[in-house]
């Protein structure tokens, strides 16, 4: 160990360059972080999703359903059954975004993968148990427990929650919160005094 | 770790390969910070107008150009071919439907005219029409002040930023008839550059700032309410605040509560008008709709105005509000089933049902309130004093305050049903006790017959009996259709030519 952080120390006549870039480096990075509002993804705020525009339809139509009071993107979209399996479903579904919408391969209609599919049915189970397992349903509503096995929920309830429309230009006037600028309000107010200055 | 110049030095082509490894990381990382600023700077740039207009441009079909969904969507508002239970888009004549509301508002302008109203689109047209804003010949008559358009049009926050909010809310109603041309629109919720929700009403944002609220934190769900409580609230004019102005002014100091506001006007003293027959010092509720809404389940559940009345919309792949404001009665599929399964039918049933045991007891309310006032009449014909009479008064005062408060406030009787049934039990509590002390009196005068029951069957003639010369008042209607209104849609042309817009 000590003999690695030997070998990686530059020469004393180096120090100063490697420091500055070294700094560069790190510097890069963190705007690269503010920029992509990288701390805002470790939360379950639905407006977390909307930093990426693309998500606008689904956030839009979440909006304009009834599971806006109950539930928040992730309660149905990354798993719920241990801690550790949900910041790594979503670091990993986090990764293929971030890296399809860096390479603008977003397609027009946005479909769910088969993995996401079971996480979302399994949440519907979470929240719903009791419409499945109820005896009094499974006695008196025909072909109830046929119904309720071997498909996903909304194969029948079809509209829940985004309805069926989601294409990326489905909702050009939604009013969504995405991202504002990430010049910071003082140097804004800079800018718009120079700039009238200069008029 | 050997000085990196001697390797060098031996092999320069390492130099390079480190220059040239730094290079191309920095290069990524470029190009990745610009790609993350170029998508997100998209998102800014997703609405582009291709008409550019300021936030002072009254003219919706303007805005139109830009959000045609929008726009065809509100101007269907003009369609008047829903009719519900009780209410819809159709204009009726609730003083023939319920002629005791003459009475009842004997010596102020409803008696003389009152209509269920119909869609936003109407409403510069249906206050032109109204009797109660009179028959003006110039710009200096008529019985109304300028403030009665304020509800009415996007030139309202066009004037009030022209000429200043007192100069506004100065003068007569005919004063600005040339000015109010265009009805309800865009401008009036929307903010012109980010097409966001935006209060342009100065009083809503005072009485927030009284009640020690700021509008400005409100939430994008509780702006989808506020833009409609801007108008939709109970209001009076306050002519203290500049003379000779009659500002609007929202009565929610003490709290947005019936008895609340109801004591905050007895501190004030304040009446909107002296009962011609009772001599009562009068409140007149006007659609205390958003107070209503408030004490309701679906407010505690957080559903906004918008969510049932102009739900989401989908026409041809793409989704946006239904501007169509209306009754979700005409639109359960959008708006209740969104959140309860239940046959449409089943539904409405269940609103209908609301809405009749509401206004079962309205109704009983409102006969009382009709016998009090006459019986009030009697008891100054037979000679009470001042003195008698003045708890009376602020009895029936109390009691048709509360009766119009659950009239007044549109789909009350759904918002928030038990609230409403609880203020109509306690308007004719009021009112009882009113007859009571009426009957005390008449025994200290010696009167021991039954005050008769006025013959009003018709409109007709319940305005006879309060004395309204309605020949006089349709004719002086007719004459100013004819003379002014002519006038201002011609002046308010020639202005509106004057606007700059960018096509």
């Amino acid at each position: 160990m000590r003999k690695l952080f030997k070998f990686l120390t530059p020469p004393p006549q180096w120090k100063l360059p490697v420091l500055v870039s070294l700094g560069i480096f790190v510097g890069l990075g963190f705007y690269v972080l503010y920029l992509s509002k990288a701390a805002s993804y470790l939360s379950d705020d639905p407006k977390t999703c909307v930093n990426c525009h693309v998500m606008a339809p689904q956030y839009a139509t979440y909006q304009h359903s009834s599971h806006r009071e109950v539930a928040t993107c992730n309660d149905c979209h990354v798993p719920h059954n241990n801690v550790f399996n949900k910041y790594f479903f979503k670091a990993k579904d986090g990764l293929r975004h971030a890296t399809m919408f860096a390479l603008r391969m977003e397609p027009e209609v946005i479909f769910i993968l088969e993995e996401g599919r079971e996480v979302v049915h399994n949440n519907c189970i979470r929240c719903h148990s009791q419409t499945l397992t109820d005896p009094k349903l499974a006695t008196q509503v025909p072909q109830h427990t046929h119904n309720t096995q071997g498909r996903v929920c909304w194969d029948c309830h079809r509209e829940v929650p985004h309805g069926r429309v989601n294409s990326l230009s489905s909702v050009p006037n939604a009013r969504v919160p995405v991202p504002s600028s990430p010049i910071p309000d003082w140097l804004q107010e800079y800018m718009e005094e120079s700039k009238l200055e200069n008029e | 770790m050997k000085p990196i110049q001697e390797s060098v030095g031996k092999k320069p082509m390492l130099g390079w390969i480190i220059f040239l490894a730094t290079l191309v990381v920095v290069f990524l990382l470029g190009l990745l910070a610009s790609s993350i600023m170029e998508r997100r700077a998209e998102s800014v740039f997703a609405y582009t107008p291709q008409v550019e207009y300021n936030q002072w441009e009254p003219r919706n079909e303007v805005w139109g150009e830009n959000f045609p969904r929008e726009f065809e969507s509100y101007y269907n508002t003009a369609d008047t071919s829903f009719n519900s239970k009780y209410n819809g888009n159709a204009m009726i004549d609730m003083l023939e439907v319920d002629p005791r509301l003459v009475v009842l508002w004997a010596g102020y302008g409803f008696a003389k005219d009152y209509n269920q109203g119909r869609g936003h689109y109407y409403a510069v047209d249906d206050l032109r029409n109204t009797l109660r804003t009179g028959g003006p010949t110039s710009d200096k008559d008529g019985p109304m002040p300028s403030t009665c358009w304020t509800c009415k049009s996007p030139d309202v926050p066009r004037l009030m930023n022209e000429i200043g909010v007192a100069e506004y809310y100065s003068g007569k109603w005919s004063s600005k008839g040339h000015e109010v041309v265009n009805p309800i629109g865009c401008a009036d919720c929307h903010d012109a550059e980010t097409m966001n929700l935006k209060v342009t009403r100065p009083y809503l944002i005072e009485a927030f700032e009284r009640m020690g609220k700021d509008i400005n934190d409100a939430t994008h769900q509780e702006m989808r309410s506020l833009v409609c409580a801007q108008c939709h609230v109970e209001y009076y004019f306050n002519k203290n605040r500049v003379k000779g102005s009659a500002f609007v002014q929202l009565p929610w100091d003490k709290g947005m509560g019936v008895e609340e506001m109801e004591e905050y006007y007895d501190e004030l003293e304040f009446k909107d008008w002296t009962h011609k027959l009772s001599k009562a010092p009068m409140l007149k509720a006007q659609h205390p709709g958003y107070e209503v809404y408030l004490k309701g389940i679906h407010a505690d559940r957080g559903v906004s105005c918008a969510d049932c009345h102009m739900p989401y919309k989908s026409e041809g792949g793409q989704k946006f509000t239904d501007h169509h404001i209306q009754s979700p009665l005409n639109n359960v599929a959008n708006s209740c089933q969104v959140c309860h399964r239940e046959e449409t039918e089943k539904l409405i049933k269940n609103v209908y049902q609301r809405q009749d045991q509401i206004i079962e007891n309205r109704d009983k309310l409102e006969e009382l309130l009709v016998r009090a006032h006459v019986e009030a009449k009697k008891a100054w014909d037979l000679g009470a004093t001042e003195k008698e009479m003045k708890p009376i008064l602020m009895m029936i005062r109390h009691a048709q305050w509360r009766w119009d408060y659950a009239a007044a406030s549109h789909g009350g009787s759904f918002h928030a049903p038990t609230e409403t049934g609880r203020i109509i039990t306690t308007g004719v509590d009021r009112a009882q006790e009113a007859r009571i002390a009426l009957v005390r009196i008449f025994h200290k005068y010696g009167f021991d017959g039954e005050v008769a029951y006025p013959d009003i069957a018709t409109k007709a003639k319940a305005q006879k009996f309060i004395g309204l010369d309605m020949d006089k008042l349709n004719k002086e209607k007719e004459t100013f259709k004819k003379n002014l209104l002519p006038e201002w849609d011609k002046k308010a042309e020639k202005r509106e030519k004057t606007y700059k817009v960018k096509m």
